[in-house]
């Protein structure tokens, strides 16, 4: 197959699964609430606004019609307005999104710019007190949960030490002109470090550990024993000849974790107060905010499958022994 | 001895794990906590949904900023302090007494009595006469304590020095007694209500007449001249429980509801002020110059501060029930049983009490099992799925692969966690929706993992010659094929326990846990919930430190069930 014809497959394919996931959400959310505006009482709306409200989201509608109005607002981008917030959906997600993106971005990166190199060194220490160390931190790490070292986390440095800021992503008050500007100072780096930290340090296991693995193969093969025939340097066979080819189960295990970066760490975003999308989601459906909560969750899917997507076809890219079926 | 060959396959595998180091260590400790999840019960030292209370001889001292806890004086509650002269002295619940010359130590009196002992009163030369449950009179005389015999069945309740030799003693069935300690005989007052209302307190008022308080709000004066009892308003009808006469006649009376009644002087009349605060009062103090003190249940203390009562922040919630103000130390008492909140780790709770005075040890017991439970039977359900889905993917190829499998890809577009949110806030947290919020995305893995073995292993001679001898593809599948991935099947059964015993913790942090059960995530959410977490380290410790040695035990035995898997890792070793 062409490489243009495998990329208008996949395209496609992601389509399909959006539709799929799309069409799910929508009849789980008329299971689980088949009165959204229900919690609108609480709000001191009467019956009729509560009407007009029904009638904006076709409630009164028969079921499918209700499903064809929802599939082509999704389409057009227009997901009504958060009971909660008097919002406009859209904007309050899309920037919950870009925040939960940075979290997990830099957590991730940071993950792995410390895995891998350690992932190859601890192979090179294999069976060494350093190397059970090491496999034993990373593995403590993945089977702690988030939410727990969070909390540790604040207790240690911002309750105890008190130098850390524990909560949010600026210290109040503040005003910023636009995103890019609240984003852009030392106090965000300030506020984010804990959330990074504690998302990178459970991230760390996987590079940590399959880098150390491949590492522990790629030592079997022919060039390896080739390079130390010629005299090379210990350290030079193992960061230049070794860890080069030992990279790609890790470069694939990366493309997944990206992937699904957008669903985020909600745990991480509710124990640092971060507002993310994840955080956003558990308020919207606790708050039977009900619009939010399904626009969220399609969006951050839609994202979901667009990383998946990008990813893949990078990935065509960086190794030319992928075939495109 | 020889095995036979059946078993001595099954003990390979084993051996290998046995000489993983990591592996052993991972199967005892989850071995313990698989016996914790058992044997709860047993193992919990409280009932861990119990709120425990505990009583105490409470000692609050006022500081510069507010009551501070002072060293307790033994474990029962003390009722009621009196001083004269250098000499102070409390009594207590069970016959306890404690006793203290100038500003020195308390020392335990060795009373004859177990009974409640409810009020103290001493004379300017040493006369010490307490009064409490069952009848129960002490009069101290010299240096030894003398049992009196009371003239009928009482509980009594209050007591004052009329003079060096008469004291008048009150009790709960409206008994006014007048108590002569020189002849040792009794004198029966007639109340003018006599009703039998349980009267309180009793007090010295100036002009050497006795004011007496009782329930609703009953104000009894008594005038040892012509012996007369009468009734007195002082313009309340609640339940009054205490009342302080101040030697210049400043007067305070305290009740229920915050009820707080005082009078200036010996002329002025009384006035009922406005408390910040509605508990119940149990002792109230006042000095001549004005100032006053109220103290009351759950730690509550007010002080007067010329126009209003303020309250002053106690260090406990202990209950009080009686204030001792000797020159300028001042001193509240208390505690009947209060609820024993966020107490630090002790012999009695070995892993502290939470913020209704639970039991954490016991809680964290009992949290191994919902842990366990969701673990091993969600992970159960996603291997069952998954192996399936892929070995009838793998196996068949074609159409049926495709459809499975785009579901399976369908299925990686949905993040996890927001999905097993949002399905557990639409239907209702329950141990059922839990497991399957925890299990309904997880195969995604498990399938493509199996089936990319199968396309491997279906092309084998052994498959090729079960078909070519008629075996039909369920047999194929299942009797040929499927041992083969076993391996990989408890593999990936290891690492999804792990994976299924923290999406539990996660969703029961958040509040959506079954609801009822005790779990490590929903000791979390309390701990955070309530704000205590950041100073009640013993809260957070525990549970965390479950779930990560237990997620870190199956890790360590998936890490060598690999090994068992993959033959070409023990190659390498």
């Amino acid at each position: 197959m062409s490489r243009r014809g495998y990329l208008f497959k996949r395209v496609l394919q992601a389509i399909f699964s959006l539709w799929i996931i799309a069409t799910i959400l929508f009849f789980l959310f008329r299971m689980g609430l088949p009165d959204p505006t229900a919690a609108l009482v609480t709000e001191g709306l009467n019956a009729e606004q509560r009407a007009a409200i029904r009638a904006q989201f076709g409630l009164e509608e028969p079921l499918w019609r209700q499903y064809v109005l929802f599939l082509g607002n999704a389409v057009q981008g227009e997901f009504g307005t958060s009971f909660s917030y008097r919002a406009p959906v859209a904007d309050i997600v899309w920037e919950r999104l870009a925040n939960t993106m940075i979290l997990m971005l830099a957590a991730i990166v940071l993950a792995y710019v410390i895995g891998v190199p350690l992932g190859a060194w601890l192979s090179w220490r294999r069976g060494s007190r350093a190397d059970t160390t090491g496999i034993f931190i990373g593995l403590m790490f993945r089977s702690a949960p988030m939410f727990w070292t969070g909390m540790i986390a604040i207790l240690i440095f911002g309750v105890g030490l008190s130098i850390m800021p524990t909560s949010g992503m600026r210290t109040l008050p503040y005003d910023a002109d636009g995103w890019w500007d609240k984003i852009l100072t030392l106090d965000f780096l300030w506020h984010a470090a804990l959330p990074v930290l504690i998302v990178a340090l459970y991230y760390l296991g996987s590079p940590l550990l399959i880098m150390r693995n491949t590492m522990l193969e790629v030592y079997g093969e022919d060039f390896i024993e080739m390079a130390r025939a010629k005299g090379l340097q210990e350290r030079d066979i193992l960061y230049k000849h070794a860890a080069r080819n030992a990279l790609l189960p890790v470069v694939t295990q990366l493309a997944v974790t990206i992937g699904l970066a957008a669903g985020g760490q909600v745990v991480v975003e509710v124990v640092f107060s971060w507002p993310g999308l994840g955080r956003e989601i558990l308020n919207a459906v606790r708050t039977s905010d009900f619009p939010l909560a399904q626009a969220s969750f399609l969006i951050m899917a839609a994202f979901v499958i667009t990383l998946n997507l990008l990813v893949d076809i990078l990935y065509t890219t960086l190794d030319p022994r992928v075939t495109f079926q | 001895m020889t095995l036979p060959p059946f078993l001595r396959a099954a003990t390979g595998p084993l051996r290998i794990m046995m000489q993983d180091r990591l592996a052993v260590i991972g199967l005892c400790v989850l071995g313990v906590i698989i016996a914790m999840a058992l044997f709860a019960p047993l193992l919990s030292t409280h009932d861990p949904r119990h709120i425990n209370e505990i009583e105490d001889g409470s000692v609050l001292q006022r500081g510069a900023e507010g009551w501070e806890l002072r060293e307790s004086l033994g474990p029962l509650a003390l009722n009621d302090a009196a001083h004269h002269g250098g000499e102070s002295i409390i009594v207590g619940r069970g016959g306890m007494g404690w006793a203290r010359e100038g500003a020195g130590d308390w020392e335990a009196l060795d009373l004859p009595t177990e009974a409640d002992l409810h009020a103290v009163a001493l004379t300017p030369e040493g006369r010490v006469l307490t009064v409490g449950e069952d009848g129960v009179i002490l009069l101290r005389e010299g240096g030894a304590w003398l049992p009196v015999e009371a003239p009928e069945e009482a509980h009594l309740r209050g007591v004052v020095w009329l003079d060096e030799a008469s004291a008048l003693m009150v009790g709960t069935g409206e008994e006014i007694w007048l108590f002569d300690a020189d002849t040792g005989a009794f004198t029966e007052i007639d109340s003018p209500v006599g009703r039998g209302f349980p009267l309180q307190s009793v007090a010295l008022d100036v002009g050497g007449t006795a004011l007496i308080v009782g329930e609703r709000g009953l104000a009894i004066r008594y005038d040892p001249d012509d012996g007369s009892a009468t009734l007195e308003r002082l313009g309340s009808s609640r339940d009054l429980n205490h009342i302080h006469i101040s030697d210049g006649g400043a007067a305070l009376v305290v009740g229920e509801r915050g009820t707080l009644l005082r009078r200036e002087d010996a002329d002025g009349g009384w006035s009922a002020d406005d408390a910040p605060d509605t508990r119940a009062m149990r002792a109230g103090w006042i000095g001549d110059d004005g100032q006053a003190i109220a103290a009351g249940r759950n730690g509550l203390i007010m002080e007067w501060d010329g126009t209003a009562w303020q309250i002053v922040p106690t260090q406990s919630e202990r209950h009080l029930r009686a204030l001792l103000v000797v020159g300028d130390e001042m001193l509240a008492l208390g505690s009947d049983r209060f609820v024993s909140r966020l107490l630090p780790p002790s012999r009695e709770h070995w892993f502290g009490t939470d913020h209704l005075g639970r039991d954490l040890f016991s809680q964290n017991v009992h949290g191994s099992q919902i842990a366990l439970l969701v673990g091993f039977l969600g992970a159960t359900l996603v291997v069952l799925i998954g192996t399936n889905v892929g070995l009838i993917a793998g196996y068949y190829r074609g159409r049926t692969e495709t459809v499975l499998m785009r579901t399976v890809d369908v299925m990686y577009g949905i993040p996890f966690e927001p999905f097993a949110l949002i399905l557990v806030l639409l239907f209702q947290p329950s141990l059922t929706i839990v497991i399957l919020a925890v299990s309904l995305l997880t195969w995604r893995t498990v399938a493509r993992l199996i089936r990319s073995q199968v396309l491997s292993l279906r092309e084998r001679p052994f498959v090729k010659a079960a078909r070519v001898a008629g075996a039909s593809d369920l047999r194929i599948m299942y009797l040929h094929i499927f041992p083969n991935v076993l391996p990989l099947v408890f593999l990936e059964l290891a690492i999804i326990v792990g994976v299924s015993i923290i999406a539990e913790a996660t969703l029961s942090f958040l509040g959506l846990g079954p609801p009822q059960a005790i779990s490590w995530g929903g000791i979390l959410h309390d701990a955070r919930l309530s704000g205590a977490w950041r100073t009640a380290w013993w809260w957070n410790l525990p549970p965390g430190i479950l779930i990560m040695t237990t997620v870190l035990s199956v890790f360590f035995i998936s890490r060598s069930l690999e090994v068992v898997a993959n033959p070409r890792l023990r190659a390498r070793q």
